[in-house]
């Protein structure tokens, strides 16, 4: 089980204390990178909403540590170093070379997330890398920001394969000048490249003190040993469920130009022993458009997210289990090529987010029966991606690029989490006033959703948000989101949640109202048209009628459930002028719900 | 005339007390349920031990958790929010992160522990415009009388006002206040354009309603305090440590108690930087050990650094005020040492606190904890734990970490007990590093300060993982921080959005910078005329908030003297590339500087305490102050026989060469082999390594 990365490390053993020790310093620089990376950069996706990734690698592209940024690029960079390994420009690394790739079907997560790489050169020879990825605001790609509905990869924008950016630490001008040509944010996309420059150097810097201060087999034998150790843990935690196939099925809506077909996705989780396969055998065929996910960069790294969600709760476990590959050693992930987990090229795959954290929310639902108290009810499972963008009086462009956020489904011992980022996202939002005052757009609602009640439970889904846009000059819209038509499941006698929704309309114009897909590519839309996301609201945890009468209260008197609701679903009656529980009424009221079962 | 310095911990509320005959030192139990009670007793007794009347004590300076436990314990003030229509849950979804990337059973604690719940934030008709801070729709004033009657209803009587775009235009805000004063006269309100003019809605409105989360209980703690010093005839004037390093007054505070937030804390960087100013140390790196957690900080130049608002988070909630620039993080004298079940070994940062305490309280403690560590590797003596007022029980601490730790990991107990002090040094290095190193520190020009009873156990290996150049212990570490509160200046802050890019900018955007800064300057200046400063002893520093125009974070950058003009501008940028060279490591020298927030300091030096200096070495023999001698093992696992010597015995100038424990009765030092322990002036201790 431990793969060997340098074979003079194998001979050391290191103790548990110094173990601890280098463990420390690598999870500090993976954060002192991420932190440099964050800080820096101009474009908001990077900064405000931190999407990005950061860490350390051997030559045998293991990873050492990487940064606690958002879980998407975590596990990612791997793929994106084999995928150098087979482009790499001179077919060899020298010291002070900077690298920049993004090719999906050269291991990249999807296209805007670009990889800038440093190799690690330690006594003249090459021991290792440091690396990072970040999502850029826009690559030129067929329409601005964000793309869905295009022919292939070659609309994505500028595709990357081990491009050298410096070459022994001289810049490679040639292609700087193209990367300032090829882009509608040119400005922004140049700056955030050079942070990440500055990340990835830093962090070489910091691996190179590491090495002198331990050695070079000290540091990687401990690296090793960390990686067991995560192996072993999550070995642990697997040979806790009971062996059996495991299947669960959902619906994607559609692939953003095909409206009338859905998308199945199919997730059959095997358990045998302390080892577990997820097979996606029996979900779609690849699509047309860009709604297809890169196996090695996305559908693998999304597999292992969710059983590190699952198995190693960060925030029930006393123990942090650190950052590494061994967690993903016990688990096989399998998908078809041809299917929309697994796309051959030079099918474009840009659009893939939505799917992986489906992926990861049916993985919950399969393995519900075996782990009841594990598992949450149905999430949001979705994302909503806008692009932004339009052009400026000067003729430059402005593009913003903004996530909004789901809801989660009840949970075993909590309410879902109400607006917040769902299972592989977690980003921050853009502060809707630093919006206002730097672009033409103004936000007219932002507040929990209040139209549809989020699935009942003896613990309720999460409320979805709403989120209106407004846009002041001529815009674009690209608009990458889903589950309008399959909605967020309800668990042990919990409710379904409720599916998403998006509207367009326009002050000027009231009663005019355009009910959208959740996807659609390059609209254009006018003046003072606003963009209203609804989010899904999470499933329900349980019998509803188990719900303690005072949480019902709250929830009314916090208007996350109608007097009606309360009393038709929950079996309580409530008082609101008094505020309180009617409790004779309600013991009634439940015990006839029951009885017409 | 005396001055007292009060700072309230956990467990001790420890006082200094400054007069005519000396400095006196004094600690009594700290008073949980209502700090003041302690207060009130430890000023009575100090004054006895100084030998002086309650009446001569003109300043006391006073270091409260009380705010902070608020938040911690989740008892604050129930509270209403009129807030913009549209926007009724900013608070509810935050930046919309999770605290876990991996987890799907985290809490979220702005929604499982709201500042204000939903059915109590009431939204009204208004809209003020951006970029120009135009009316767009008036205030519904009648909606904020019918939010009113609900709170009435409600019982409630602490209000936050939080409109969108306020930092352009406070004029709803300041409309709704008069509103809701005249409906609810006694109400406690805040304003989010009044406790942080500054742009980001959420933040400033989280801020907002911590106020008044916070605000009445804060404000009649205070107010109680200053009502039972007078009664016990204590005539002086009341300041409290603010979480910037300031003191204020009990007015100001009670306004705006978010500005105690990290009262405790802050005394002790403050205590630190001073002793650093008495060897003679402009940089320091003070490390601050408790029982259950070290706060640490770097001192640059001698000024204490304070925190980018981006980063200042109270309890999960953002909290826009100027704190002290320290890390915390779990690891003390508590620390509990454990193997988790995939074998790896961890210390901290669960803590067994004072109960059951390390088991070597014998309180029914079994896991092992730092303490137990230091006992087995006869660093701490068991029978002189607070000058033996505190018997500890050295088998306990065997047994603990011979179970838990020696015989599954196949160790013996001095290698287990050597492991735990490893492993929690190097989490506070890694600390440190955070705060300095990664921040384009060099700790090797800089000196460690151990404080905190335990603290100066840790110097020497903290300063040899750092690299530091040397340990500097303070005359009384148990007590720094209540020194510190004596050796603080009044300090006030004020802040204006302002939007500007630099480089463009033209007359009518001077005119703006300039008007903004003459506002702030007023403002600072009445709170100093409230403290009856004198205009000459008064200093108004104002900065400029400023980051590349498109990034999200800003630095501070210093501002000409004068009115800002095209030709001076450049001092602003000059100084903000500069800036961002010295966190980042790179600048964009070309890139347009934006200016987004005015902020002006305003302070008024307050005598400081003077600890005086000890007598110099008469060249006798250092085995004047020698106790015993008994064994203690090193870092290096060598067991020495290694003599205790009286701190206070030593004189300035001698030297005590290591292997040695320093004891006095707050705290113990430790000199590892190969260095040598210098008394200095104050009887505070330089260690370096020797010929160093």
């Amino acid at each position: 089980m431990n793969l060997m990365t340098n074979p003079a490390a194998a001979a050391v053993t290191v103790d548990p204390i110094t173990l601890q020790v280098i463990r420390g310093s690598f999870e500090t620089i993976a954060e002192e990178m991420g932190h440099v990376l964050y800080r820096m950069s101009f474009s908001s996706i990077i900064r405000e909403s931190q999407d990005l990734g950061a860490g350390l690698f051997d030559v045998n592209f293991n990873t050492l540590c990487e940064s606690e940024s958002t879980p998407m690029h975590i596990g990612s960079i791997p793929g994106y170093l084999r995928g150098i390994a087979q482009t790499l420009e001179d077919d060899e690394w020298y010291e002070g070379d900077v690298v920049v790739h993004n090719h999906p079907y050269y291991g990249a997560s999807h296209t805007p997330d670009l990889a800038i790489v440093v190799p690690v050169f330690f006594q003249g020879r090459l021991v290792g890398f440091a690396g990072n990825t970040a999502h850029h605001v826009d690559i030129g790609a067929a329409t601005p920001g964000l793309i869905i509905d295009v022919p292939d990869v070659y609309a994505e924008g500028m595709l990357f394969a081990g491009t050298k950016l410096y070459r022994k630490g001289q810049p490679n001008t040639s292609m700087w000048n193209y990367i300032r040509r090829n882009s509608r944010a040119a400005q922004q996309l140049v700056a955030d490249i050079e942070a990440q420059v500055a990340s990835a150097r830093l962090g070489a810097k910091r691996f190179v003190e590491l090495l002198e201060k331990y050695g070079e087999d000290m540091v990687f034998a401990a690296a090793n040993q960390l990686m067991d150790y995560a192996e072993r843990m999550t070995r642990q935690r697997i040979s806790e469920i009971p062996d059996g196939d495991y299947v669960a099925e959902g619906w994607l809506d559609d692939d953003g130009r095909n409206r009338d077909k859905q998308l199945k996705v199919k997730v059959t989780v095997r358990v045998r022993g302390d080892e577990v396969e997820v097979d996606l055998t029996g979900s779609a065929d690849q699509t047309p458009t860009a709604y297809n996910v890169p196996f090695e960069g996305s559908t693998k790294v999304a597999a292992y997210a969710g059983f590190r969600k699952l198995l190693l709760d960060a925030a029930t476990s006393d123990t942090r289990v650190p950052s590494n590959e061994g967690s993903f050693r016990p688990i096989k992930v399998t998908a078809p090529l041809g299917s929309i987990f697994n796309p051959k090229a030079p099918a474009s795959a840009e659009a893939r987010f939505t799917q992986c954290n489906r992926m990861i929310d049916l993985i919950l639902r399969a393995l519900a029966p075996v782990m009841p108290d594990r598992v949450i009810a149905g999430s949001s499972a979705s994302i909503s991606f806008a692009a932004y963008s339009g052009v400026r009086p000067s003729g430059d462009y402005w593009v913003f690029l903004e996530v909004n956020e789901g809801a989660y489904g009840g949970r075993p011992r909590s309410d879902g989490p109400d607006c917040i980022d769902n299972l592989m996202a977690n980003t921050r939002n853009n502060p809707l006033e630093d919006l206002a005052m730097h672009i033409p757009m103004i936000c007219d609602r932002y507040e929990l959703r209040d139209d549809l009640p989020p699935g009942a439970g003896e613990f309720r889904g999460g409320i979805g948000v709403v989120k209106a846009q407004r846009v002041l000059t001529p815009a674009f819209i690209t608009h990458e989101s889903e589950r309008h038509t399959d909605a967020p499941w309800g668990i042990f006698g919990g409710h379904d949640g409720v599916v998403g929704r998006c509207t367009i309309t326009n002050p000027a114009k009231p009663g005019e109202l355009r009910e959208m897909p959740s996807k659609f590519s390059g609209l254009a839309v006018q003046a003072d048209d606003v963009m209203t996301y609804y989010s899904p609201n999470g499933g329900g945890y349980g019998d509803p009628l188990n719900r303690p009468p005072i949480k019902v209260l709250e929830d009314v008197l916090d208007g996350f459930c109608t007097l009606s609701h309360a009393r038709e679903v929950y079996g309580v009656a409530i008082d609101l002028d008094a505020e309180t529980v009617d409790m004779a009424a309600t013991e009634k009221l439940r015990a006839n719900l029951r009885k017409h079962r | 005339m005396a001055r007292i310095g009060v700072d309230v911990g956990g467990t001790n509320t420890d006082l200094v007390l400054e007069c005519a005959k000396g400095v006196f030192y004094h600690k009594v139990p700290t008073t949980l349920k209502n700090q003041s009670i302690g207060v009130v007793d430890g000023v009575q007794g100090i004054c006895r031990k100084a030998g002086i009347a309650p009446s001569e004590v003109e300043t006391i300076v006073h270091g409260t958790t009380t705010a902070t436990n608020i938040t911690i314990e989740h008892n604050g003030a129930e509270c209403g929010m009129i807030t913009s229509e549209g926007f009724r849950d900013i608070l509810h979804i935050g930046r919309h992160k999770r605290p876990y990337n991996f987890s799907l059973h985290f809490d979220v604690p702005w929604q499982s522990q709201p500042l204000v719940k939903r059915r109590n934030r009431i939204s009204v008709s208004e809209r003020i415009l951006p970029p120009s801070g135009d009316v767009a729709t008036p205030l519904d004033e009648q909606a904020v009388r019918d939010a009113c009657a609900l709170f009435r209803k409600r019982g409630i009587n602490s209000v936050v006002i939080g409109f969108m775009f306020a930092f352009l235009n406070d004029a709803h805000e300041r409309r709704a206040k008069e509103i809701v004063l005249e409906e609810m006269p006694d109400a406690y309100v805040t304003l989010s354009s009044e406790v942080a003019k500054v742009m980001r809605e959420y933040e400033r409105f989280s801020t907002a309603a911590m106020n008044s989360y916070v605000g009445p209980k804060t404000a009649f703690y205070l107010r109680d305090l200053d009502a039972r010093l007078r009664e016990a005839g204590v005539t002086s004037k009341l300041r409290i440590m603010q979480s910037n390093g300031g003191v204020s007054t009990v007015e100001a505070c009670a306004k705006r108690p978010i500005r105690i937030l990290m009262s405790g804390p802050a005394g002790g960087v403050i205590g630190g930087a001073s002793e650093g100013a008495m060897a003679g140390e402009a940089n320091i790196i003070t490390v601050d050990i408790g029982g259950t957690s070290a706060d640490i900080s770097t001192i640059p130049g001698g000024s204490v650094k304070i925190m980018n608002p981006r980063d200042t988070y109270v309890s999960g909630h953002p909290v826009l005020t100027p704190m002290i620039d320290l890390v915390t993080i779990g690891a003390g004298g508590g620390s509990v040492a454990y193997i988790d079940e995939a074998g790896a070994f961890h210390v901290g940062p669960r803590s067994a606190g004072s109960e059951p305490g390390p088991a070597c309280y014998g309180r029914g403690g079994t896991e092992p904890t730092v303490t137990d560590a230091q006992i087995v590797l006869g660093r701490l003596d068991p029978d002189m734990a607070l000058g033996g007022d505190l018997k500890l029980d050295a088998a306990l601490s065997h047994k603990a970490i011979e179970e838990k730790i020696a015989r599954p990991l196949g160790m013996t107990v001095k290698e287990a007990a050597l492991g735990i002090i490893k492993i929690i040094n190097n989490n506070m290095a890694l600390a440190i590093r955070s705060n300095s190193v990664a921040r384009g520190i060099d700790p090797r020009e800089f000196s460690i300060m151990p404080f905190g009873g335990a603290g100066p156990l840790h110097g020497v290996a903290l300063a040899e993982a750092m690299s530091c150049k040397d340990v500097i212990v303070p005359v009384a570490p148990g007590i720094t921080a209540a020194v510190g509160l004596l050796k603080t200046d009044l300090q006030y802050e004020h802040t204006e959005a302002v939007i500007v890019e630099l480089m463009k900018a033209g007359p009518a955007d001077y005119a703006r910078i300039n008007a903004a800064v003459a506002t702030l300057r007023d403002r600072v200046q009445a709170e100093l005329d409230g403290d009856d400063i004198p205009r000459d002893q008064q200093t108004i520093t104002v900065i400029a908030e400023c980051r590349y125009h498109g990034q999200g974070f800003e630095l501070r950058a210093a501002m000409p003297e004068g009115p800002v003009t095209s030709e001076n501008r450049h001092v602003i940028t000059d100084s903000f590339h500069d800036q961002h060279q010295q966190d980042y490591g790179y600048s964009y020298r070309t890139a347009e500087v934006e200016l987004i927030t005015l902020r002006a300091i305003g302070s008024a030096a307050v005598r400081r305490i003077e600890i005086p200096t000890i007598a110099p070495t008469d060249g006798s023999s250092i085995d004047r102050a020698l106790m015993f001698v008994r064994p203690t093992t090193f870092d290096d696992g060598r067991t020495l026989e290694t003599p205790r010597y009286d701190r206070t015995k030593l004189f300035a100038g001698d030297r005590v060469p290591g292997p040695a424990l320093l004891h006095q009765h707050n705290a113990t030092t430790l000199v590892p082999p190969g260095y040598v322990a210098e008394t200095l002036d104050y009887g505070n201790t330089r260690i370096r390594p020797v010929g160093a």
